[in-house]
């Protein structure tokens, strides 16, 4: 039988019907690792004694996490080598709760350092590369997990967004990627970057396994006092209702964008209207003000986060921080210093306030907004260099969902004229997770995401 | 600048370009700024950052300037997204999260019986 681009929906009926073992399962996918992680450079870090005890909705599913959440005795050093040799004494919720479901963790995926980045390039581990192109980036800061996941070194994985990091990568990879409602799923043990942006969120082959992945991490944690005590629905029973929704397509965010890209996305909204959904032009505030937005208030959060790292409890000392790093964390003490607060901080939180009633707005109108998640396909390595800005570039349509906090999902969408996945973002109001996820499954049932994910899979045969 | 010195070479950074406003003032940071951040961030930085950042720096303050063609007056700023208010918990000790102080300390390159170990302040 052959596993490849089994998803995780399949592979857990597999094992409940005893026709694959556990370690049988484990074994295929560390074989796999073993076979193209050193031309990928995915995981920094393997999983030596992952256990399998427990039984859940992930009894027996390996996955990938991103490296910035902290495993009781497994390395993490969300790529800083600040961190090289960090082995966490406690457990993030969100790998507890993977756990405690029956996953087994694989490994630890690369990243951008401290996940200051859009590409994976920022690694003081070597960058990732795109498994569709190695010579292209997969896109970041989850770049190493959503490589895993096109390249089936893992069948999902674990990533985090601060604004774009889990749906971007997930575009130029050519898989689905979900970013929850902030407050949704718990930030405790992951290496805080924006505290006031950060999620946590799954990378998949399919949009049912986002939703299977959601539901066992979403949730209130006692230790995140952020999270949220809205309750948990079933996202994977919300998955078949076939609702007909009004979706909402703002032209504020095809400017700018490349004309491959933006062919693919009509052609994907003409698709969602012949389906029965209503299509409706909205206007909402150009991205470009959540550039800034974003900018001020992550570097502000970067230089309060990264203040805890000074070599004496944990880690390495502050030389060890990289360039990016360092920008970022003077940049934030800069707009925080007295004299200039209210100039950038608190003008960036008030037009943060504009942004979220834009929204709140927009959702009056409509179920779901679409566009394209990424501006352009994957870049060459080495690219992002003749970019200033380049991660606020490349995450520009990303930005707007983040500081509003609102929950968003990415689906491949088709290839562009070079042959490079392109990504279509589904966004929805606050705690709405289900209704993205509902009208992204139904998309997928109708297109089957135009073969990406599976042309995805070729690049890595057994 | 970001864009202004170079040929816009993509639909892209024509957009970014357009961010701009001409008329937008221009915000230098200083060498000694940048010195005295650093010391704030307790950053040790070489000649060469020190002169990178003051650009870099400069540029990304041009940039967030477009913040300041959105009128914000009487708008109450967001610090918090999902509408939270007064997150308590229980008083006393959280047992589950408890480090034993032998884990607590296991990642220090100094340590002494049990304690870290920091150079004398006074």
């Amino acid at each position: 039988m052959s596993l490849l681009g089994k998803s995780v929906t399949q592979l857990r009926k597999l094992i409940e019907a005893k026709e694959l073992s556990k370690s049988e399962l484990v074994d295929y996918f560390k074989k796999r690792i073993k076979k193209y992680n050193s031309s990928l450079n995915a995981y920094l870090t393997v999983n030596e004694k992952e256990s399998e005890d427990k039984t859940g909705s992930l009894n027996g599913i390996p996955l990938a996490v991103k490296d910035n959440f902290c495993t009781k005795g497994l390395r993490t050093t969300a790529s800083s080598k600040v961190l090289d040799k960090f082995i966490p004494p406690y457990e993030s919720t969100v790998t507890q709760k993977l756990k405690e479901g029956g996953a087994i963790i694989l490994g630890k995926t690369n990243m951008d350092a401290w996940a200051h980045g859009s590409s994976t390039e920022t690694s003081d581990y070597g960058p990732t590369r795109n498994p569709w192109d190695v010579t292209r980036s997969p896109g970041g800061s989850s770049g190493g997990s959503s490589a895993a996941v096109s390249a089936y070194l893992a069948p999902a994985a674990i990533g985090s967004e601060t604004a774009g990091s889990i749906r971007q990568p997930a575009s130029w990879s050519g898989v689905v990627g979900l970013k929850p409602t902030y407050g949704r799923v718990s930030r405790y043990g992951v290496i805080a970057m924006g505290s006031s942006l950060d999620c946590p969120g799954p990378v998949t082959l399919t949009v049912e396994d986002a939703a299977l992945i959601l539901k066992l991490i979403a949730g209130k944690d006692p230790y995140d006092a952020t999270s949220s005590p809205f309750p948990v629905k079933d996202y994977v029973e919300g998955l078949n209702e076939n609702k007909k929704m009004t979706i909402g397509i703002p032209d504020e965010y095809f400017i700018g964008v490349d004309e491959s890209v933006k062919s693919r996305i009509s052609r994907c909204t003409g698709i969602l209207e012949k389906m029965g959904h209503m299509i409706k032009k909205i206007k909402l505030i150009d991205p470009k003000y959540a550039i800034s937005v974003y900018t001020i208030v992550q570097r502000a959060e970067v230089s309060s986060n990264l203040a805890r790292y000074d070599g004496i409890r944990y880690g390495n000392d502050r030389t060890y921080f990289g360039e990016e790093a360092k920008r970022r964390i003077m940049l934030g003490a800069y707009t925080l210093s007295y004299g200039y607060y209210d100039a950038y901080y608190k003008k960036a939180q008030k037009v943060r306030t504009l942004i979220i009633e834009d929204f709140k707005k927009a959702f009056k109108q409509v179920d779901a907004i679409i566009g394209p998640t990424t501006p352009m396909t994957a870049l060459k390595l080495g690219e992002w260099e003749k970019y200033p800005f380049f991660g606020e570039v490349m995450d520009v349509l990303n930005e707007p969902a983040a500081v509003a906090g609102i929950p968003a999902i990415s689906v491949p969408a088709g290839l562009d004229k070079n042959g490079l996945p392109v990504g279509m973002q589904i966004m929805g109001n606050y705690f709405c997770e289900g209704t993205i996820l509902n009208l992204a499954h139904q998309f997928e049932k109708e297109t089957d995401f135009f073969g990406v994910v599976k042309k995805g899979l070729e690049n890595c045969k057994d | 600048m970001i864009c202004r010195n170079k040929k816009p070479s993509s639909s892209l950074s024509k957009n970014i370009s357009n961010c701009y406003n001409a008329d937008m003032k221009k915000k230098e940071l200083t060498k000694e700024e940048v010195m005295h951040l650093a010391q704030l961030a307790n950053l040790q930085l070489t000649e060469k950052e020190t002169e990178d950042l003051q650009k870099k720096l400069s540029e990304t303050l041009d940039y967030v300037e477009n913040l300041q063609e959105l009128k914000t007056e009487n708008i109450i700023p967001t610090s918090q997204t999902t509408q939270l208010t007064d997150v308590f918990f229980k008083d006393g000790v959280q047992d589950k999260r408890i480090l034993l102080p032998e884990d607590a300390v296991k990642n220090a390159k100094r340590k002494k019986d049990g304690y870290f170990e920091v150079n004398k302040i006074l």
